[in-house]
């Protein structure tokens, strides 16, 4: 690390000024070229691309509604981005933030709506970010269970058993916890109003996302400054040593697994707790898969992920401004989030 | 005759699944992973119905559908071997902007007909009791679905040119050594992976269901993926990966009909859980090991 | 270490505003995800004369594409038609809005888009619509198929069931196995409805046909909805009918295999010359431009859009499609004396006593079910082989 910054510093004092033009001009390049592209898709379908991008950043930016449903969207993506980020810097690929997150919704919901919904607002609000925690655990310690015991690639286990979750949830949906006052569709009973995070006047904001940001604050404090999070870094870095020095892998492997599935599970809960209020079957769909993309956007780096989550969250919330405003199809959006995502990806070399 | 209807439908559901993964495989030989197989499909299936409402003719159709899955895989392609981008990354928005380009461009043809591939009995042969319906009563992509999996294991195991995919995928300083170029090897088995997942997105929208909807993949590519590595690698075993899951697909709806009183959510999860199931097993009896240049991808190294 | 003080100082600087922003918020204000800057109950006479009047849009929120030949394009449909009888308005659309919290923010900005009228035209949507009318008591919400409605929310929707329920009368005297098959995607009540509905109409004319319920899952997989096919009419089933949002796979399928089948949602006749029977079909367009009409006007408290609406084969709203030519003349006839019957009133296709899978009676002897009743069905009737989940 220190080398590093040392090269780092001494080619800077050679070329000051150039090093640093070019850096900075490649990295403004790799953030305006998509839209660029995405502009001159959208002159082809007679839109006007200014007149968008201008009323997609009104609408992100123009008011404090705005700017928190912006934040709201980037809540979940934070934590699931954190369970593919801490498995990541110990060498495993968790693409389970998906499932993890909506098992994590159903224990929480289970929890609220059978056992908490007496309680004080100070105690069951707690206890529900348990079961949350819980639930995502569990998920994620099938996944771990398969690689510590079962030898099988976790990118694999946790792709097919997001799925599986899906299911779970909609069979529980349709059945145990359907609502009983809801005329038999598919969807739990309210969670009762003491159990609902309190929320940014003017807003949909609950204080979900000052939990997400004490979470990855947290992360990178326990990789970054600490004995164990030195020993997963070295795992990750280099199996081969870790094996050398003694670490026992499987246990590590383990607990980095529950560890990230604690995190989509609370992710699960707060969307519960924080702005859905009853669990669907739809309930977080996506935000695993775009919290894997936020993670590695950010090179799996905890306080990164929270720009890149956020920068994920504005291009969704401009998503809906687009469609309505030029009345293209909302697949569309997946276009343009996919062209920034190229460019990130493939533009890290020369942006260093 | 429950028996034969579930392995026909095996094969009828499986195909798609299976040409996929044959892709998948090829690209993974060559140490690549392409998690946006999916994507790859849905450019196949687009593509192929396109081409064959334009001309009425499937089999240009299902060329066409070969290409845009190979378009599509070398963002992939280009992404991972010439700007080093991280693989798995790259694989999951090449699955997302799959599903947003075909949704965006596929919308005039979700209310088009095709005439597309019908099944075609093979004389003779689908006469031969119980076995005919089930392996010769086909559409003819089936059929070189089929054929396919011999070649390919032929050309990986038995060509110059399987070495050197399979060099690329282990040693890749042996390669230089000899004067080859690894990074084209792999170029080349990364979009010939996404042509085999395009024909097998085509494969749904022009021989199995003579539409094209937006997100009809539905999971297919991403099943795909995980079934190379239950295959160990091996054509034959993608194969009858593919196979396997297309049975589950075929028998939950089987169960329903039955009348037992099995929660349908139950019976969606079986043909992943299988997968996993029939992963645990394969893996247990450890025959076959990843490729070098892929387990560095999984160990998190995963730039190309 | 330089990219990390970065870093920092972003959490820092984030960290900052958070606490600003919830320093300005009110812990008690959490009731149902409404943010108190809304307004209080304002319910006077001119409060309810100016709802829905002076906007310059109409918003529709649908959970598909409007193009897929199933529930959202017949929603479109009635979309276009407003966007013609009103000029002056700007229709603005979202498909693919999913049914969650996220369906708040895209009626949020259509309110903020001039919208004063919005059609949330899914089930789903409807929890979300109530949220967002707390919020904007001057917006008229006109929800697809809810069951709960509010002083500024109206629910409409088309008793679909009875075609359906003719559908199946015809089915029920076309097959000869006498059985039949019926794919649909997850068990919510209006799927069971139809489900019964169907079972009842062909039982009605064959008492011992039955009908395979096949549930694939999802709303449109091409895939699946073959394989479904296959498997049912493998299983010697010799009618199709479906409720999924796309249907060219299924009709083409069976055609293809020699088996008669039974459309939703729109006309698939052309798809199958041979085994077309007959349709059930959704007609908003001039609903949708009465209701929007009323809103403009000022009228919609008081009017029949006020609570929960139910248009029927009656009023049009929703019809039975046209007949195969394979179907012969007897079998058309007896349908459309059925289909008079049904409009006269004289004949009841859920009047008690109906009993479930398991013989429990649902509708006593002699009792006519209420929309509540029907529309949240959670169980199959007599006949239907199939399991849906409790």
């Amino acid at each position: 690390m220190k080398t590093q910054t040392g090269t780092i510093a001494l080619s800077a004092g050679r070329w000051p000024s150039f090093a640093r033009w070019k850096k900075r001009g490649v990295q403004a390049m790799i953030f305006v070229a998509p839209f660029v592209l995405y502009g001159i898709f959208l002159l082809c379908y007679g839109v006007n691309p200014i007149d968008l991008y201008v009323s997609m950043v009104k609408s992100a930016f123009g008011d404090l509604y705005g700017f928190g449903e912006v934040l709201l969207k980037a809540t979940p993506f934070v934590l699931t981005g954190l369970a593919a980020a801490l498995p990541a810097k110990a060498g495993l690929v968790n693409v389970g933030g998906e499932g993890q997150l909506a098992i994590g919704a159903l224990f929480a919901t289970w929890f609220a709506v059978f056992y908490l919904n007496a309680m004080p607002a100070w105690l069951g609000i707690p206890l529900m970010l348990i079961a949350g925690a819980l639930g995502g655990a569990l998920w994620a310690g099938l996944v771990a269970v398969l690689k510590v015991k079962g030898r099988l690639n976790e990118t694999i286990t946790s792709v097919l058993l997001n799925y599986v979750a899906t299911f779970t949830v909609g069979f529980f949906v349709h059945g145990m916890l359907k609502d009983p006052d809801s005329f038999n569709w598919p969807f739990s009973p309210e969670i009762s109003s003491s159990l609902r995070l309190p929320i940014v006047d003017g807003t949909r904001l609950h204080i979900g996302f000052v939990v997400a940001l004490v979470l990855a604050a947290l992360v990178w404090f326990v990789l970054a400054k600490t004995r164990l999070g030195f020993r997963i870094r070295v795992l990750g870095s280099n199996r081969l040593a870790a094996e050398r020095a003694g670490f026992n892998i499987n246990k590590m492997y383990f607990w980095v697994l529950i560890s990230a599935g604690m995190l989509a599970g609370i992710a699960g809960m707060i969307e519960i707790a924080g702005i859905e209020g009853r669990l669907r079957a739809s309930t977080g769909a996506n935000f695993g898969y775009l919290g894997f993309l936020a993670a590695m956007m950010a090179w799996n780096h905890p306080l990164r992920l929270i720009v890149t989550a956020f920068l994920l969250g504005m291009i969704s919330v401009a998503g809906n401004t687009l469609e309505i405003g030029s009345g293209l199809p909302s697949s569309s959006v997946n276009i343009l989030m996919a062209l920034v995502l190229f460019f990130i990806l493939g533009g890290r070399r020369w942006s260093r | 005759m429950i028996l034969a209807d579930i392995l026909t439908g095996a094969i009828r559901s499986g195909t798609s699944v299976m040409l996929a993964s044959q892709g998948e495989l090829v690209s993974e030989r060559a140490g690549v992973i392409n998690l946006g197989t999916e994507g790859s499909m849905l450019g196949g299936a687009l593509g192929g119905f396109a081409v064959t409402v334009w001309t009425g003719n499937p089999w240009l159709g299902a060329l066409a559908g070969g290409l845009c899955g190979l378009l599509i895989a070398s963002i992939h392609a280009f992404l991972v071997l010439s700007c080093g981008a991280n693989q798995l990354a790259t694989g999951l928005t090449i699955m997302f902007f799959g599903m947003g380009v075909t949704a965006f461009f596929g919308r005039g043809f979700v209310s088009e007909q095709i005439v597309g591939f019908n099944p075609v009995a093979l004389p003779l042969l689908s006469d031969i009791p119980f076995l005919g319906p089930i392996l010769f009563n086909h559409d003819p992509l089936t059929y070189l679905s089929i054929l396919l999996v011999p070649l390919l294991w032929f050309v990986i195991f038995r060509t110059r040119i399987g070495i050197m995919l399979r060099t690329a995928g282990e040693r890749e300083e042996v390669l230089f050594a000899s004067g080859i170029n690894a990074k084209l090897v792999r170029y080349l088995a990364v979009l010939a992976g996404g042509f085999l997942a395009g024909i097998g997105g085509a494969q749904l929208s022009i021989a199995y269901t003579h539409a094209w909807v937006e997100n009809m993949t539905a999971g297919r590519g991403v099943v795909a993926v995980a079934l190379v590595i239950f295959a160990s690698w091996k054509p034959a075993r993608a194969m009858l990966g593919a196979y396997l899951f297309g049975a589950a697909q075929a028998l939950q709806l089987t169960v329903q009909q039955q009348g037992y009183a099995i929660s349908p959510f139950f019976l969606f999860m079986a043909p992943y859980l299988l997968t996993l199931l029939a992963l645990l097993i394969v893996e247990r009896r450890k025959s076959s090991r990843t490729p070098e240049a892929l387990g560095k991808v999984f160990a998190g190294e995963g730039s190309g | 270490m330089k990219t990390k003080r970065r870093a920092s100082s972003v959490l820092l600087g984030a960290l900052a505003l958070i606490m600003l922003i919830t320093g300005c918020s009110q812990p008690g204000s959490h009731s149902a995800s409404s943010p108190s800057g809304g307004s209080s109950e304002t319910s006077t006479a001119s409060a309810d004369a100016s709802m829905g009047t002076g906007g310059s849009a109409v918003g529709f929120i649908f959970v598909g594409t409007k193009d897929d030949y199933g529930y959202n394009q017949a929603a479109y449909l009635g979309s276009v038609a407003v966007e013609e009888a009103y000029p002056d308005l700007k229709v603005l659309r979202a498909e693919n809005v999913p049914e969650t919290a996220e369906a708040e923010r895209v009626m949020e900005q259509m309110i903020k888009d001039g919208a004063k009228i919005i059609f949330p035209t899914s089930y789903g949507h409807l929890e979300p619509a109530l949220n967002v009318a707390k919020r904007h008591p001057d917006v008229v919400f006109f929800h697809q198929g809810g069951l709960k409605t509010a002083n500024n929310v109206g629910t409409y929707f088309g008793t679909i069931w009875e075609p359906v329920y003719l559908a199946g009368v015809a089915a029920g005297k076309m097959s000869k196995t006498g059985k039949l098959g019926y794919i649909v995607s997850v068990p919510i009540p209006q799927v069971l409805l139809n489900v019964n509905a169907f079972t009842l109409g062909a039982r009605s004319v064959n008492p011992d046909a039955t009908t395979s319920v096949v549930f694939t899952g999802s709303w449109c997989d091409p895939g699946q909805q073959a394989n479904a096919t296959n498997s049912l009419i493998d299983g010697s089933v010799d009618v199709l009918s479906l409720h999924q949002d796309c249907m060219k796979t299924v009709i083409e399928t069976a055609e293809r295999r020699g088996v008669m089948t039974v459309g939703y949602h729109a006309d698939a006749s052309s798809l199958a010359p041979n085994g077309w029977i007959t349709g059930s079909l959704w007609n908003w367009p001039e609903l949708f431009v009465e209701m929007v009409k009323t809103a403009q006007d000022g009228q919609f408290k008081g009017s029949k859009f006020d609570g929960k609406y139910r248009g029927t084969l009656a009023d049009n709203v929703v019809q039975l499609g046209s007949f195969g030519a394979n179907v012969p003349a007897d079998v058309v006839q007896y349908v459309e004396d059925q289909k008079k019957a049904l409009l006269e009133g004289t004949l009841l296709p859920f009047k008690g006593p109906v009993k479930d899978q398991s013989g429990g009676v649902r509708i006593a002897e002699g009792e006519t079910p209420t929309v509540e009743q029907l529309e949240g069905s959670d169980y199959l009737v007599e006949g239907v082989i199939g399991s849906i989940p409790k």
